[in-house]
């Protein structure tokens, strides 16, 4: 009996201790939030590419310097990006900062108390002129009503990536700028040695936006109608360069398919599997990293087609969440990675190529021994990456359909006929 | 008197309520409502962010019953589920009994068995995928020394779901032995002796003693491992990428509904297909529950 009673009272004392220890806490939280003063507040930010954290920590450090509010950075891989962001737009507890993306920007956009408006900021502010951009990039993110709801952060353009030892070995003049299509298919028959488990290529259907897709303009052909409202998977210039896609999987100048669904093209590139790959601008910090490639291989330019040289343009932008607690200092942020300093900054750090008109020369320089100019050439011939209001939608159900002519199964026309028609309702829908 | 009687029956009435109240509160937020709100969503064709939800009543239904993926993915469940089932279960008891022993290195031996449990399924599936893979694999370089040619374990339509159900029962198996290694505790060992007088040996004494006698365990095993493999998917988005040709072979119910609620934005059609699963299930448990009474032996 006297036990249990000694039990019980420390029982309650540890209880009420507890209590207590918790009333202190909440007291130091209110404390905290009455003096919301900008030295307090962390942002978080959002990013999908973590080769690009390290260079963005840098410059995120400097707007910290600057005005006392901290970030914090968040990556989460492109794949479950999206996924992460929608509910967080649901829950109404979304980053304060992140990156934004044609393929989604159009279903963010549609509501008004989702992204924060920028437009007000944009007009008072001095290191934001959005004539500062590309127009192709600062339009994507300009709502229809004409809100705007993101300032660019990046360009993207394509090259090819080579390794010069294979060349070398079969005796094969470097790619350049003379290179059409079928010499590049050409190319990739002859360096396909597979007792060396060497081939001429890596591309997979999920490499559209750094092959293929640019492949389809340079032949005069589109992947969607400029009007955002038809496809252009029928249209015979884009089955003709669909075909020749075609051609080169059937040479067998590809690992199987098993290989590729397994590996990223770039993985292959560096573990000397692949004599070529297609790899964006923004693989570099990658690219730059890995001693093999730098010792090995180059970048030259798209191959041309009979339209001429054409490579996908795509560039992100930094966005806000309207119902963040610091609004304020959310666009503050934006204005400094949007502003000249900060992108040259990008630039120069070799994160990506930056969006600020003029800057990317300083990106090229990043690495000398890297032919890097002809990412900044293709800005000169570049097609916006094409998107709609519900990208995904179609977007994924090309990728799932190209499997099967990846894989052998299918002809390459069947299925592009096909996607058409899906597409088509699709975008009809919209 | 008669009041006196009822006002008790009222206060033990309160009072189991009350104490059964955190779990009812527990079970109607994060399940119930949940349940209500998905079948609700199902007969709508949905917008982004939860809002401009349009009724289109039975249409995702319709669309549901033309889809050939759905089908397709529903087959793929089972397929996944008639291995993981049987072979978690029996692996999990013979581990069980000849764990349950006194021996050398006992605890030493549960715990490597339950390591698998105690992991995160992500980083399970990350190390599984890397020992899979057809190019830089472990495994395929083994196969390659011994000779045997290399196997796509990841991207074969025909063997990628039975590869990812082992990874699963790989990883399940511990979790099974601890509840049969607790049903084990429980048989009183007069019956062994009992039998061993009698002249049993070790497999009658299995079959006819432990097996009866732990049957509620398998019972209660055998109902949510089932429900759990038919809810199978982390497993399959970690290891099977997205472009494998196994995909379409591979991927699950779940896993479908994913792909349509939130990586296309389809949360209607997402829903109903949740829907369909969540009626196999009960179908399936209705059937065990009524099973039971054939085969699980309650003292």
């Amino acid at each position: 009996m006297k036990w249990k009673k000694i039990v019980s009272v420390i029982l309650a004392v540890c209880m009420v201790s507890g209590l207590a220890a918790c009333g202190k806490d909440s007291g130091k939280e209110e404390s905290k939030k009455t003096d919301n003063d900008s030295k307090d507040v962390e942002l978080t930010v959002a990013i999908w590419d973590s080769n690009q954290e390290p260079g963005l920590r840098t410059i995120m450090d400097g707007f910290t310097e600057e005005t006392g509010v901290k970030v914090d950075i968040q990556v989460t891989t492109w794949k479950d990006y999206w996924t992460m962001l929608e509910a967080a737009a649901t829950g109404g507890d979304m980053p304060d900062v992140f990156w934004m993306h044609a393929h989604q920007i159009d279903q963010y956009a549609e509501y008004d108390d989702i992204l924060l408006d920028l437009t007000d900021y944009v007009e008072k502010s001095e290191k934001i002129k959005l004539d500062n951009y590309p127009e192709e990039i600062s339009d994507i993110y300009i709502a229809d009503d004409g809100r705007v709801l993101g300032v660019p952060k990046d360009v993207g353009t394509s090259a090819l990536w080579f390794n010069k030892t294979m060349f070398d070995e079969a005796g094969i003049e470097y790619p350049d700028e003379t290179w059409t299509w079928e010499k590049f298919r050409e190319v990739a028959k002859q360096l396909t040695i597979p007792e060396k488990d060497q081939y001429g290529l890596a591309m997979k259907p999920a490499s559209d936006q750094e092959s293929w897709c640019s492949t389809v303009y340079a032949y005069g052909g589109e992947w969607l109608s400029e009007d955002k409202t038809k496809s252009g998977f029928d249209k015979p210039e884009t089955l003709e360069a669909m075909k020749l896609i075609e051609g080169i999987i059937q040479d067998g100048s590809m690992p199987e398919y098993s290989v590729l669904s397994e590996n990223d093209t770039v993985a292959l590139l560096e573990s000397g599997k692949a004599a070529m790959v297609f790899l964006g601008s923004y693989m570099l910090p990658r690219l730059s990293a890995n001693d093999y490639v730098r010792e090995n291989c180059d970048a030259a330019p798209l191959p041309v087609g009979p339209k001429g040289r054409c490579s996908t343009n795509m560039g992100l932008a930094w966005s806000a969440s309207a119902g963040g607690e610091h609004t304020e200092e959310a666009w503050k942020l934006i204005e400094y990675l949007g502003s000249e300093k900060a992108q040259i900054q990008q630039a120069e750090l070799g994160v990506t190529m930056s969006a600020f008109n003029g800057t990317n020369d300083k990106w090229a320089a990043y690495e000398p021994q890297f032919n890097l100019q002809v990412y900044v050439d293709a800005l000169e011939d570049d097609v916006i990456y094409p998107y709609s209001k519900n990208t995904q939608v179609w977007y994924q159900m090309i990728l799932d359909k190209m499997v099967s002519v990846w894989d052998g199964k299918r002809p390459m026309e069947e299925v592009c006929l096909e996607v058409a028609d899906e597409m088509n309702a699709y975008l009809a829908e919209e | 008197m008669q009041k006196s009687r009822l006002t008790r029956d009222w206060k033990e009435c309160i009072w189991g309520w009350f104490f059964i109240l955190p779990t009812m509160l527990g079970l109607i937020i994060l399940n119930i409502i949940p349940i209500v709100q998905t079948i609700y969503q199902s007969f709508f064709k949905t917008g982004s962010f939860g809002r401009g939800n349009i009724f289109v009543g039975l249409e995702n239904y319709k669309n549901l019953i033309e889809d050939s993926s759905v089908w397709q993915s529903l087959i793929n469940t089972f397929k996944y589920a008639i291995v993981e089932v049987p072979l978690s279960i029996v692996i999990a008891l013979v581990l069980a009994v000849m764990l349950n022993r006194k021996m050398r290195g006992r605890t030493f031996y549960r715990t490597i068995f339950f390591l698998p449990m105690v992991v995160a399924p992500a980083a399970v599936a990350m190390v599984w995928r890397w020992l899979f893979n057809s190019e830089f694999g472990l495994l395929n370089k083994l196969l390659n020394t011994v000779g045997i040619g290399e196997v796509n374990w990841l991207s074969d339509p025909k063997i990628t779901v039975y590869v990812v159900a082992m990874v699963g029962v790989w990883s399940v198996i511990g979790y099974n032995m601890v509840l049969f290694l607790a049903g084990l505790q429980e048989i009183p060992r007069d019956f062994y002796e009992a039998s061993e007088i009698d002249g049993a040996n070790v497999f009658q004494q299995f079959f006819h003693i432990t097996l009866p006698q732990i049957s509620p365990t398998m019972f209660f095993v055998l109902v949510t491992r089932i429900i759990a493999s038919f809810q199978v998917f982390d497993m399959i988005l970690m290891m099977v990428d997205r472009s494998s040709p196994a995909l379409p072979k591979t991927q699950s119910l779940v896993y479908l509904f994913y792909r349509y609620a939130f990586v296309e934005n389809n949360k209607g059609y997402g829903s109903a297909i949740v829907v369909l699963l969540l009626v196999i299930i009960m179908i399936i448990t209705v059937i065990q529950m009524i099973m039971q009474k054939k085969w699980v032996h309650y003292e």
